[in-house]
């Protein structure tokens, strides 16, 4: 278990180099995006419209923060952490094609984001869950928010970051996932306590 | 005839849903603290240290504990003559205020459309569960804002007498309990806490399991012999699996098991099976006729 700190544009070739259970800070600017946004997202990609961010080795956060909005109409962060992942599971490939370099979020997701952390070179992060408020700490500032008509959950938060984390390393670019072999591993417990009926 | 203690019954509501959305109900804390003390995992360890630092950070900067509001259930048990017919409207105006205050994101929306009016509430929502208790002298009111990621682990199975495996301690339904443990893994947030409904039809066992998990202490016993000895097991063999806190590995990913009964018809054993994160936000009070406020959760 390392513990790495990387500053965003992140970069495919140390992504690579990450193993599921080292633990990672980021430091620079995240995008949270979820069920919502994804389709967003998608649905101009498809059009071959412009995007509102850069995508190029960024962090997407699977989370809807608590913001509260000043008197200037800015808005300032309260909680923030992550929301379970495996719904955006069917966007993984689509990740990959952004250019973004990780996912943030809870929970772990699935096979066709293994193949995606493979062939676009990005990693899964795994946030403490229900930590909104230890979380928040690692972020500076809310620098803007886009699609504030999709709800506050919804909407495309950017965020900057400093030493944000800890954040566990839940899937690597070499198809290994702790969720994975978990699973494996207790399903095989499984038929020893409880037999499946047949 | 109308109720004499209207206004303290308002005011001790509208305390409770502003305590559920600040803090965590103190059983499921020193859960968390105990599955820390005995943990082996290092992953495991630093993800259940974040959780209790988390809850001091949240304590003393007086903000939500979790970013995600959850789903607002109410249970409301009365007598005679002292029916609460203004609960919806307190809770009503606490959630408004608690989300104004930013303890609760905006994040009820509509089904279909996804529509977010922004106020936490919408059609059926806050949801309110009564129950007319004959000769009751008290009210009994309980709030639960569970969160929804654990909803995507949740599970629902019409049981025969043959799959339950009644022959065999239940193993059929042990069983289903331990895939669908698996299966929801770290998307519930563990360590979690899981309501188990058994009986009636579907809508009766998924009621029984939300409300199992929701209003029951954690740390409990069932006083019926065969539930406390199956909510134990369940338990005990869901931790030995070694999913642990977040589903990144450890010694503890389930903290309580409840289970809930209601007869059922000879044909069918329903089972649903409801998770809850481990940030247990609820509050339970009961209030008197007279006056008195007893907390319960």
């Amino acid at each position: 278990m390392e513990k790495h700190v990387m500053t965003m544009p992140l970069q495919e070739e140390e992504l690579r180099k990450l193993k599921i259970g080292d633990v990672v800070y980021l430091t620079g600017h995240i995008f949270t995006s979820r069920d919502m946004g994804h389709l967003r997202l998608r649905s101009l990609a498809a059009e071959g419209k412009p995007l509102p961010k850069d995508f190029t080795g960024a962090a997407i956060f699977h989370a809807g923060p608590v913001c509260l909005k000043n008197e200037d109409g800015s808005w300032r962060l309260n909680v923030i952490g992550p929301t379970t992942s495996i719904r955006m599971e069917p966007h993984a490939d689509f990740v990959g094609q952004l250019g973004a370099k990780a996912i943030i979020g809870k929970g772990g997701m699935d096979q066709g984001t293994l193949d995606a952390c493979e062939k676009y070179g990005y990693v899964y992060l795994q946030a403490a869950p229900g930590c909104a408020a230890k979380l928040a700490q690692g972020v500076k500032r809310v620098v803007d928010v886009t699609w504030f008509e999709l709800g506050m959950p919804e909407a495309l938060w950017d965020l900057e970051v400093e030493e944000f984390g800890p954040l566990v390393v839940g899937m690597d670019t070499h198809q290994n996932s702790i969720y994975k072999n978990l699973k494996e591993a207790a399903f095989k417990n499984l038929d020893e306590l409880y037999p499946e009926f047949i | 005839m109308k109720f004499m203690n209207e206004n303290i019954m308002r005011q001790a509501i509208h305390d409770a849903v502003i305590r559920s959305v600040t803090e965590i109900s103190a059983d499921a804390k020193a859960l968390v603290r105990a599955a820390l003390d005995r943990e082996t995992n290092p992953t495991a360890v630093s993800m259940l240290s974040s959780m209790l630092e988390n809850l001091d950070i949240a304590k003393n900067q007086d903000k939500a504990v979790c970013q995600s509001p959850g789903y607002p259930t109410t249970w409301v048990t009365y007598g005679d003559g002292n029916f609460p017919s203004f609960v919806k409207d307190v809770i009503g105006e606490a959630v408004a205020e608690a989300t104004k205050k930013g303890y609760l994101r905006p994040s009820i929306v509509d089904p279909l459309t996804r529509h977010n009016p922004g106020n936490n509430t919408g059609e059926g929502v806050p949801n309110i569960e009564y129950e007319y208790i004959p000769g009751q002298e008290y009210v009994d009111f309980i709030i639960s804002f569970k969160g929804c990621g654990a909803e995507l682990g949740n599970a629902m199975k019409i049981f025969t007498t043959a799959n339950l495996k009644l022959d065999k301690d239940f193993e059929g339904l042990k069983r289903f309990v331990l895939e669908t443990a698996i299966n929801a893994g770290g998307k519930p947030c563990p360590p979690f806490g899981i309501g188990i409904g058994i009986g009636g039809q579907m809508d009766i066992a998924s009621k029984l399991s939300r409300k199992a998990i929701s209003t029951r202490n954690w740390s409990d016993t069932n006083p019926d012999p065969l539930l406390a000895r199956l909510e134990e097991e369940l338990r005990d063999n869901i931790n030995s699996l070694g999913l642990g806190a977040a589903g990144t590995g450890g010694d503890t990913v389930c903290l309580a098991v409840k289970i809930a009964t209601a007869a059922t018809h000879t044909a069918i054993a329903p089972v649903a099976i409801n998770f809850h994160c481990w940030v247990a936000r609820r509050a339970g009070i009961r209030i008197y006729n007279d006056g008195r406020v007893e907390k319960l959760l």
